[in-house]
């Protein structure tokens, strides 16, 4: 019979165990923090996030790092809402064509991205960090710093609407979810990443055309992050230049709380789906349980970093940088 | 101890005597201009270029308040583009630096309009205006011990608005609207900002008077759409029924907040919001919201620059007028469903065109310190 308790299977599973015990004693203080409605909540915030994270997700296994989320997001949601406008205001009348759209604006931004870093040799974070600002800014151009409103009924049941007490965008987050896990488990492109992200150089010299890798992982972030954006429109009826700001705390903190490692090869899209569950609880939990709001960024600081001490394996690595 | 290191420390000790004779000299100096007969004869400028220094161009507010400043410009026979745009982003020492390098470009002829970003910020930026000989009128962020008379005629005028009354007055709607028994959750804007401190102690003197209504929290949604929802959706979980009213620190946490109870099906739950947005005065006039406040931008940044502007030129000493003239409250005005469509009409749908040479007639008194 396998040893269960091992070291290796006890960090897997420590995320896991991290948000079991965070949703135990946010019980245990109010309980009707473990209610159908209020789980209902949690899933509703952390939707957008959760795809924006799942798109980090890979470029982190990668070994590299991506900062444009906030200004993607910002740039395809204002975009999402001036295109479903113009073809007439509602998903009926051939508003629907906007999503497909801006999947590929997405897609062309992160790819873009992707161009930026390799082939001009600037390391990702920086590349990615200028390209977020320039998302940011087309957004304030696009919109004069105004807000636009997008309320069309059948689009916005996305979140009025409910299965098993879960908004129809939960579900549509399940299935994007989904489809991230296949192309990590199931695509050559999946198996690369961690190539890539194990050891560069060797995965160089057996033939993985490792510049290749990255830009069509840039590329798959801004799809992800698209994604996010319109989820985010339909959670608020509305986008603006700041709709995309906090998804890059948000989402970093969630990818390596959920036990993806950021010097890459290690975690997938699963650790990024607890580790998005626990920074959500944490943020609903402290209001639930009546913490005063002065004392909810420390105790959210350290929640993540006793989550993160919990949930890496770091006697595997030499040093941190 | 490195020689490098003793030298620095030696050279930054201030000397007993030397420090005596900076004072004199320093004391001295002070002296001399009040020797010459107070600030002196300033010659009033001709023409003088115009700035507006602001935060940022990604929200509705400091977009209205260019517009005015735009439209102040243009009441001067000059095109739009004359208003010259100092962009702080934020940051204060940009925002001293930008200021600094226009008045060196100008010469100093020139008249600014500014939000200094922070508070201490302010008293750099009028001294820097002053020794150039330039004019300035400040809006929302000065210190308490800063004021226009004390600086001189080149320190024109501070503008600010009080919120804690008119957020006292949407308080009591929204408490009527309750029946005047219930809970109310307040969602609040960044926990240091003096109007989100105001807007809050505006719903607290308002409980004064509804002894039946209970506070159940405030907390803090930063003035964002996205964390008003999540801290609404938060707040339903911990308190559930019992809130029956909702006090929100700006339009924005407002839509946050009725999304949040939309994906709940929560409909007609009494909302008061500040701002008086566009969208915020739609929502009004469709019942979603009970009530919002405008603080009219449009006519505070050409108002700011008008100052600066007719100081500079000498067609007003501002040391000849009273002190409301120098610290006062800009104009607020509570919109509610009764008039929400009038007010549209007036200021949203048409730009009101101002006569920029009434400084204070729609002004609210001169600020009182606490």
């Amino acid at each position: 019979m396998p040893r269960i308790l091992t070291r290796e299977n006890a960090i897997r599973w420590a995320p896991l165990l991290v948000l079991l015990a965070l949703i135990v004693l946010f019980t245990a203080i109010n309980p009707s923090f473990l209610s159908q409605r209020n789980f209902a909540r949690i899933a509703i915030a952390a939707t957008p996030a959760l795809m924006v994270a799942v798109g980090v997700t890979f470029i982190i296994v990668m070994g590299s790092i991506d900062l444009s989320m906030e200004g993607v997001v910002s740039l395809t949601a204002v975009l999402f809402c001036f295109l479903m406008l113009a073809l007439g205001g509602t998903l009926a009348s051939g508003g629907w064509i906007a999503i497909p759209v801006i999947l590929a604006v997405g897609a062309a931004v992160g790819l873009v991205n992707g161009l930026i870093h390799v082939k001009l040799k600037i390391p990702s974070f920086m590349a990615s960090l200028a390209l977020g600002f320039v998302g940011t800014g087309a957004a304030i151009l696009l919109t004069g710093g105004d807000i636009v409103k997008f309320n069309d009924p059948t689009f916005r049941a996305l979140l009025t609407w409910r299965i098993l007490g879960f908004p129809l965008m939960v579900y549509v987050a399940g299935l994007c979810l989904v489809l991230a896990w296949f192309i990590q488990a199931h695509t050559r492109l999946g198996r690369y990443f961690y190539a890539v992200g194990g050891g560069e150089e060797l995965a160089h010299a057996s033939g993985v055309r490792v510049r290749q890798v990255r830009m069509a992982g840039f590329s798959l972030a801004g799809f992800f992050y698209a994604i996010a954006a319109i989820l985010q429109v339909a959670k608020l009826g509305q986008a603006e230049s700041v709709t995309g700001s906090n998804f890059m705390f948000m989402s970093i903190t969630s990818v390596v709380v959920g036990g993806v490692a950021l010097w890459g090869g290690v975690g997938g899209v699963w650790n990024t789906l607890v580790g998005v569950l626990i920074v959500a609880v944490i943020n609903n939990g402290m209001v639930v349980i009546g913490l005063p709001d002065f004392l909810q960024a420390a105790v959210l600081g350290l929640l993540v970093i006793i989550a993160v001490i919990l949930s890496t394996d770091r006697r595997s690595v030499a040093f941190v940088k | 101890m490195s020689t490098f290191i003793k030298d620095f420390i030696e050279r930054e000790t201030i000397n007993r005597r030397n420090f005596l004779l900076a004072t004199a000299a320093g004391m001295g100096a002070m002296a001399v201009p009040f020797g010459l007969g107070g600030g002196g004869a300033q010659a009033a400028l001709t023409d003088p270029a115009i700035a507006w220094s602001y935060r940022d161009r990604a929200s509705a507010y400091w977009n209205s308040i260019v517009s005015g400043g735009e439209a102040f410009v243009e009441s001067l026979g000059k095109p739009k583009d004359s208003l010259v745009s100092l962009i702080n982003e934020g940051s204060s020492e940009k925002s001293l630096a930008d200021i600094k390098a226009f008045l060196a470009k100008t010469n100093g002829k020139c008249a600014i309009a500014c939000d200094a970003n922070d508070s201490p910020n302010a008293r750099p930026v009028v001294e820097a205006v002053r020794d150039a000989g330039a004019y300035i009128s400040t809006i929302w962020n000065k210190t308490d011990d800063l004021h226009p008379w004390d600086i001189g005629d080149n320190y024109v005028s501070h503008m600010t608005w009080s919120d804690e009354k008119p957020a006292e007055q949407t308080a009591r709607i929204l408490f009527e609207a309750m029946g005047g028994k219930g809970g109310v959750v307040h969602l609040g804007g960044i926990a240091a900002n003096n109007p989100a401190i105001e807007r809050l102690n505006g719903l607290k003197n308002a409980l004064k008077d509804f002894p039946n209504i209970e506070l159940l929290d405030a907390q803090s949604a930063d003035w964002d759409t996205t964390k008003g929802t999540e801290l609404m959706a938060s707040f339903l979980t911990r308190f559930g029924d019992k809130i029956t009213g909702v006090h929100c620190a700006n339009d924005n946490i407002a839509y946050g907040v009725i999304e949040a109870l939309r994906a709940e099906g929560i409909e007609g739950m009494p909302i008061v919001a500040y701002d008086g947005n566009p969208e915020a005065v739609k929502l009004v006039m469709d019942g979603k919201l009970l009530a919002t406040v405008f603080t009219n931008p449009h006519w505070g940044g050409g108002i700011t620059a008008a100052l600066a502007y007719y100081a500079a030129t000498g067609a007003f000493k501002p040391s000849e007028e009273p002190k409301e003239h120098r610290e006062f409250y800009g104009p607020t005005i509570l919109i509610s469903n009764k008039d929400a469509a009038d007010f549209k009409a007036k200021y949203l749908d048409t730009v009101p065109s101002y006569n920029w040479k009434d400084f204070w007639g729609p002004g609210n008194g001169q600020i009182k310190y606490k």
